[in-house]
């Protein structure tokens, strides 16, 4: 059975928007495990993420040392455009990225001006580990009741990269986590992340 | 030809369009988002961009309350109701801990919201700083360069001339320590309901083609100067007169014959609420 493109995919943005407003609070989207039947080399939850938000009106890009089968499923799934780095409205990140070429992505994407700041990109990333709520990453900010924690793959280089894209607020970059089983998390631009030292 | 309709009114384009401006509301709190607002079958002015937010929000599996003025049985929210349950066949319920969606005009729910609940508030005039400034084009520079001198002074002015904060409703606040935000026409009394919410709180204006948001846990503070700080509507030590409450936003009517004012919940389900336990109290007491 294929995804609903209606009932599945508002259940997929209630989740999405509830974790937007709640940073670093995980979501699961198993329920959907056996719909996404779609053999695209990226994470389910991605590919559902994609579905959610994509369509002809917006663009996207990828970021992966083999980026070119995922792109055209995207595109072909989604009808979205695929972009620049400079001008993509989604970048998506796949396992495969390498540090450097995140980082560099943080640096030219879209992260809106001051009149327009909703102009900017938004990250869809996929950690190689699971998400969970380890200590890693200390999380506060709006929609974090005191404080909360995050655990990802990304390297504390990709977490500098982001703090830099989002210093400029309300400038800045919105992010979407996902992982191979079917977890979701976010952190928008207003969460303040430190990296904790790591015994 | 059967003319098929869509779940929930909208085709999945238009969802996608306000659910993607949602986000970015979301991530960024107090900000109005341009949207690109659709004609609904209300009358304009009427709700259209509350409805068009429950529309993209919600699901079968949710139960929607929607209140106007504190009133369940309104002909505006009744017309809510009917448009999103003909498209949706969703349960309605008037109690406020039952609803996973509350679409509301003028009020915030007296009962405290949870953290799985969303307000969706009707907003007429989403654009706080409108009457310092008419040109859309400057106002949002304004916000762009945190420039609030002239929200500051309106409400300056309205203290000397009545000795107070005169704001009847739809006292500006700061969100986040950012944006000033028009928090809707809600009274003074409903703007700490905001402050540090458990709930998301979503605003949309279909005629100025806004959406912004309140995120839970986020700092919201109504405008307000050291020297007169903000306070909400007081009722003299009044009682609802049908349930006793007195730690509500009441309305004041008035005896026809007697001429003397009253005062009564304005907020209908939560007095109606309170009226039946009250009446269960009695019977269990009747038994006992
Ligand atoms: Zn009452």
């Amino acid at each position: 059975m294929p995804i609903d493109q209606v009932h599945d995919l508002q259940k997929v943005y209630r989740k999405l928007l509830d974790r937007m407003a709640r940073p670093g609070k995980l979501a699961n989207l198993q329920a959907f495990q056996e719909k996404v039947d779609y053999e695209v080399a990226c994470h389910d939850a991605t590919l559902l993420i994609a579905m959610t938000l994509l369509d002809g009106e917006v663009s996207f890009h990828v970021i992966s040392e083999n980026k070119q089968p995922v792109e055209e499923k995207i595109a072909a799934y989604t009808l979205a455009r695929h972009a620049s780095m400079e001008e993509a409205d989604f970048i998506i990140v796949l396992q495969d990225a390498t540090e450097a070429s995140i980082i560099e992505g943080m640096a030219t994407c879209k992260t809106g001006n001051l009149v327009d700041p909703q102009y900017s990109a938004t990250w869809v990333m996929e950690s190689q580990t699971p998400l969970s709520n380890q200590p890693q990453l200390l999380l506060t900010g709006p929609g974090i009741e005191r404080q909360t924690d995050l655990h990802t793959s990304f390297a504390p280089s990709i977490w500098q990269a982001r703090s830099e894209a989002v210093q400029e607020y309300p400038l800045g970059i919105d992010l979407i986590f996902t992982d191979d089983i079917m977890q979701i998390a976010c952190v928008p631009r207003t969460t303040t992340v430190s990296v904790q030292e790591v015994e | 030809m059967k003319n098929k309709t869509h779940f929930a009114f909208f085709d999945e384009g238009s969802k996608k369009e306000i659910r993607r401006t949602t986000l970015k509301a979301v991530a960024i709190p107090g900000y109005q988002v341009p949207f690109a607002s659709r004609e609904m079958p209300i009358a304009r002015g009427w709700g259209t961009g509350g409805l068009q937010l429950t529309l993209s929000l919600i699901g079968k599996e949710d139960c929607l309350k929607v209140i106007d003025q504190g009133a369940d049985e309104s002909v505006n929210a009744v017309s809510i109701k009917k448009l999103v349950q003909q498209t949706t066949g969703v349960e309605l319920t008037d109690q406020t801990e039952d609803a996973s969606l509350i679409q509301s005009r003028h009020r915030i729910p007296e009962v405290p919201l949870t953290e799985e609940q969303i307000l969706v508030l009707q907003v007429p005039t989403p654009e706080p700083l409108r009457d310092v400034e008419a040109s859309e084009y400057v106002t949002k520079r304004l916000h762009a360069e945190e420039e609030y001198s002239g929200a500051w002074l309106l409400l300056f002015e309205q203290i000397m001339k009545y000795g107070k904060t005169a704001t009847g409703a739809d006292h500006p606040v700061y969100v986040n320590g950012r944006y000033v935000m028009a928090p809707s026409p809600i009274p003074r009394f409903d703007n700490p309901k905001m402050h540090t919410s458990k709930a998301l709180t979503l605003l949309g204006a279909g005629r100025e083609k806004k959406i912004y948001a309140v995120p839970p846990y986020t700092d919201v503070t109504s405008l307000a100067f050291e020297d007169y700080p903000f306070t909400v509507e007081t009722f003299a030590d009044q009682a609802c007169h049908l349930c006793g409450a007195n730690d509500v936003f009441l309305d004041e009517l008035v005896d026809e014959t007697t001429g003397k004012a009253y005062y009564q919940c304005n907020d209908t389900s939560y007095c109606i609420d309170r009226l039946n336990s009250q009446e269960q109290v009695e019977v269990e007491h009747h038994h006992a």
